[in-house]
């Protein structure tokens, strides 16, 4: 595996079974997604209504950034009161589901994005604000903007883990998203180096339309003024041991101009992907260092066999050894 | 914020892997413990030999995984091409995998395969990060403290895993039958019959520690039931007697009778105990295939071996009751007392009560010839109770489920900061989850 | 190998073998007892010099002798911190298995990263040359290993890098045939999972 899913794999199994035309059964499962999401499947009134609820620890910064809106829009009629103790759910009906299979697979599919979709709402916001930024600016010439125009909106922080968070912020050229992430780990942190070193170096490497990617272990200009962030600021000498603030700011300007043809088209057609994938940053990082670690320990593992086959070779080989009884017959001696 | 995630239940076995959040009814995924490499898959056939994993380290190491010199160039990606469960299984049969299966006998033989598949299950299915979660895993009895280790190694140095707990799979199963409405009192005492797909196991618990000499395994288990039931199918020359249909048959329609001889003759009376089952061909061709005598004969092997195999004989009711006779006599009352059946081959129909009467006939017999020996004194009897419960299927993840919801659960696992401190070994040692010191 | 290996090893080899002339010999400070006295030192009267043979200030190895045992202690070439991490878990993974290694020292002497401790017992039953052959081996090896571990680390890198900036650049719907990498399944797979929510295809 190589990239993770955008979707929840388990949501996406539960429905598509139950959507499948399987008789009715309740279901009660709490699932967890990354990020400490938490999801809870359930059927509370009849079995063929399936309420899939969701809890994310940073719903009420994902609301400040019109996070209900997007929802709303993405799953309208099935929008429900949330379920005491979630943030979000939704409610479907089995019996009035969609009669093609087509229809039936996009909502299933939908539904699994149900974490996806509520992380979005400030990228989405970003993008309105960078086209409307960009509609601005191109009044004038770089020099002689407005301060505001220069400057781009504020800055969106999504605190979606405890002491880790996203910072999105538009301008007029670019929108840039910027990752915080602790290591707790001595080795996590030196492997996530080497991997960040990667990430900045790609595009000036291989990719050369790809993001610019820029990493430093203080706060980043476009994060001075942010509150949140002074407070970490001072958090941060707690962590020196054990680990630093990670600052990753992937510039989408060269994405949205980049070499791609029919910009027009494009740009709002590539944003839910850019989204989705954007989002997927900080497991796929963390995983991946997880994945080397685990062929490091399997590297080691055989290397340590071999080591032990030297070290075998020092014992003298016991040969078996034929021996003969007084009445004349043989038997072997082993080692 | 890790106060408040589910722990993540995993019950790696030989043929299948539950895995599951705790506080949940039945595990999220259900599927082999397969992995699928690319490379033929070696080893395969040679390594089933079953020999104890941690006498011989280096040979699963280096065997299977190809020969040491290719270490260099395995500079690419290769390992991060592979498929686990369900999709080995298909990626497999098309070219370019070998398929593996890094348990074997309930026990880890390829650590390699163990993490990649772990990292999977966690990454791609389960979809958590480690280090906010604790995790539940499972072994087999008589698991070597060695395993243990090398579990803790790659889940608190590769997953970094918030805190880690081992169970014994048999404590899991009785934990698990405490939903059955027959017990009245949580004890971890109890009798464990487990049988999954390869073996079945009879394993005695004394207060949530496993009588280790005591435990019998028996080499009947679902695949010999599936394998009788299709010998029974290919005898009559149905029309299809796949493995796969045998299989469905033996789900779908068999049951445990109490005589099989008057069973004969009841199907011989009653033709409509004959059924017919529809198999759709994989051309889409639809054939019926009659299902027999196999209904009742297929579970029946367990109490008559002899109709199925010939170097095992004894039947399933006479080593349980060994078993428990081998115990310690102060613990044979409770091992009498909660027989708890788990896995997969003990859901038939029936299964419970008949296994309960033989044992009992057993225990009556021996309770007369004792009574008749001692010349006159009467006993009060020993009651036998065999537990039947709507978890069976998945007892040892259900238990684990249970276990990992309760609050102190976090207090019995081992920490990665613990981990640290005092090395791979402190998980030789965990406090016995449920247990009498628990809530 | 390089230059200023050979004799470096050679040198390593030489005084392994001088020292490696151990016999039994009973403690003398508690009655029927026999530890190794190196690592007892209760009595100095049977310790010998010890030897530090250096390649330069990061690789050096260390050997004490005594009458009936001896220490043999490697300080493992760490250039950065990667190779600083990878050491240490490398050497921890082998004493985590000193068990099935005899000559292993559970723990590594102050300043160095591995040591390893030969009693007369194991020079009794196992071939004193191979032995010497063995430590020669490692000391070799384990510094390939090690750079191998982190040439590995710096490609899985780059590779994870490319692989997650290049499909921001693609298409909406992922098409396999776009990331130049796809032939493996993998990729493939992951991506087929996902459909944008826009059918239609409008590549570069």
């Amino acid at each position: 595996m190589l990239l993770l899913d955008y979707q929840n794999v388990l949501i996406q199994s539960v429905l598509t079974e139950r959507f499948s035309g399987a008789p009715p059964v309740s279901i009660d499962q709490t699932v967890s997604d990354f990020d400490g999401v938490i999801f809870h499947i359930s059927t509370p009134e009849t079995k063929t209504k399936i309420m899939v609820s969701i809890q994310i620890r940073c719903f009420k910064d994902l609301v400040r950034y019109g996070a209900e809106e997007v929802l709303n829009r993405e799953y309208g009629p099935y929008v429900v009161p949330p379920e005491p103790g979630y943030d979000f759910s939704i409610v479907v009906d089995l019996e009035s589901l969609p009669t093609d299979k087509e229809a039936r697979d996009e909502l299933v599919k939908k539904i699994s994005l149900l974490k996806r979709n509520a992380m979005a709402a400030p990228f989405e916001q970003a993008y309105e604000e960078h086209y409307r930024l960009k509609q601005e600016a191109s009044k004038f010439t770089s020099e002689e903007a407005p301060q505001g125009v220069r400057e781009g909106g504020e800055v969106k922080a999504i605190h979606y883990r405890e002491e880790e968070a996203i910072y999105v912020k538009a301008s007029h050229d670019r929108v840039t998203v910027i990752f915080s992430t602790v290591f707790r780990e001595e080795t996590d942190r030196v492997f996530g180096k080497v991997f960040i070193q990667e990430f900045v170096d790609a595009r000036r490497r291989a990719i050369q339309n790809a993001p610019q990617v820029l990493f430093r272990n203080d706060p980043p200009l476009e994060l001075q003024g942010v509150p949140g962030v002074k407070n970490t600021g001072t958090g941060e000498i707690g962590y020196v041991t054990f680990g630093r603030w990670t600052y990753l700011r992937c510039g989408r300007a060269c994405v949205l101009r980049g070499t791609v043809l029919f910009t027009r088209h494009l740009t709002p057609q590539r944003m839910p992907d850019v989204i989705s994938h954007i989002q997927t940053f900080r497991d796929y990082f963390h995983y991946h260092i997880k994945a080397s670690k685990a062929y490091i320990h399997s590297r080691m593992r055989r290397r340590t066999a071999d080591f032990l086959q030297v070290l075998r070779r020092a014992r003298p080989d016991h040969e078996e050894k034929e021996r003969k009884t007084a009445s004349g017959r043989t038997f072997k001696v082993g080692s | 914020m890790a106060n408040q995630t589910p722990a993540v239940v995993m019950d790696n076995g030989t043929g299948f892997s539950k895995l599951g959040f705790a506080g949940n009814d039945s595990p999220s995924f259900v599927f082999p413990t397969a992995i699928a490499t690319k490379g033929p898959a070696a080893g395969s056939g040679g390594s089933g030999s079953g020999r104890p994993a941690v006498a011989n380290k280096p040979s699963f190491l280096t065997g299977g995984a190809g020969p040491t010199g290719h270490l260099s160039t395995k500079r690419g990606t290769e390992d991060l091409d592979f498929f686990i469960g369900d999709e080995a299984i298909n990626a497999a049969s098309g070219p370019g995998y070998g398929l593996h299966y890094p348990i074997r006998h309930g026990q880890i033989e390829n650590w390699d395969h163990m993490e990649r598949f772990w990292s999977n299950s966690i990454f791609k299915y389960l979809r958590v990060e480690p280090e906010d979660h604790y995790f539940l895993l499972t072994e087999p009895p008589l698991n070597p403290p060695e395993n243990r280790e090398n579990t803790a190694e790659i889940f608190f140095e590769s997953f970094n895993c918030a805190g880690l707990y081992i169970a014994v799979q048999a404590v899991l199963a009785l934990a698990a039958s405490w939903t059955s409405s027959k017990v009245t009192d949580r004890s971890l005492t109890g009798t464990v019959i487990d049988s999954g797909d390869g073996v079945t196991h009879v394993i005695p618990v004394a207060e949530g520690y496993v009588i280790g000499s005591s435990i019998k395994s028996i080499p009947i288990a679902g695949r010999d039931i599936t394998y009788f039931v299709q010998s029974l199918l290919r005898d009559r020359g149905e029309p299809d007697s796949s493995l796969k249909t045998a299989q469905e048959i033996k789900e779908e329609y068999c049951y445990v009778c109490p005589d099989i001889v008057k069973e004969f003759a009841r199907f011989d009376r009653d033709r409509s105990r004959f059924m017919k089952h529809v198999v759709t061909q994989p051309g889409g061709r639809q054939v019926t295939v009659d299902v027999g005598y196999e209904r009742f004969l297929a579970p029946e092997i367990f109490f008559n071996p002899e109709i199925y195999s010939s170097d095992f004989l004894t039947p399933l009711p006479v080593v349980v009751d060994g078993v428990i006779q081998s115990s310690p006599i102060d613990v044979r009352r409770g091992l009498y007392k909660n027989i708890v059946l788990s896995g997969g081959s003990t859901l038939y129909k029936d299964f419970g009560r008949r296994l309960q009467r033989d044992i009992k006939q057993l225990v009556d017999d021996r309770i007369r010839a004792s009574e008749v020996r001692s010349g006159g004194a009467k006993s009060g009897g020993l009651e036998v109770q065999v537990i039947t419960h709507k978890r069976q299927r998945h007892g040892p993840w259900f238990g684990g489920s249970l276990l990992g919801q309760t609050p102190e659960f976090r207090s019995y696992c081992h920490t990665k900061a613990e981990y640290q401190e005092y090395g791979p070994g402190i998980v030789r040692r965990f406090a016995l989850l449920g247990g009498p010191g628990g809530s | 190998m390089s230059q200023s290996l050979r004799p470096y090893l050679q040198a390593v080899r030489s005084s392994l073998t001088a020292a490696l002339c151990l016999s039994n010999f009973a403690s003398q400070t508690a009655e029927r007892h026999n530890v190794p006295e190196v690592e007892a030192r209760t009595s100095p009267e049977v310790l010998l010099t010890p030897l530090t043979i250096a390649r330069n200030e990061n690789e050096r190895v260390l050997i004490e002798p005594s009458i009936n045992s001896i220490r043999i202690s490697i300080k493992i070439k760490q250039a950065d911190e990667i190779e600083h991490i990878l050491v240490h878990k490398f050497t921890r993974f082998l004493t985590q298995r000193a068990e099935s290694f005899f000559i292993l020292r559970r723990k590594p002497i102050k300043g160095y990263d591995i040591s390893f401790l030969i009693t007369n017992f194991h020079t009794e039953e196992m071939l004193k040359h191979k032995l010497v052959d063995f430590i020669i081996q490692f000391m070799e090896e384990v510094d390939k290993e090690i750079s191998e571990m982190k040439l590995f680390l710096n490609a899985r890198a780059r590779f994870v890098a490319e692989s997650f900036l290049t499909p921001v650049r693609l298409c909406p719907r992922y098409s396999a045939y776009r990331i130049s990498r796809s032939d493996s399944p993998l990729v493939r797979l992951s991506q087929a999972g996902y459909s944008g929510r826009q059918g239609n295809h409008i590549c570069i």
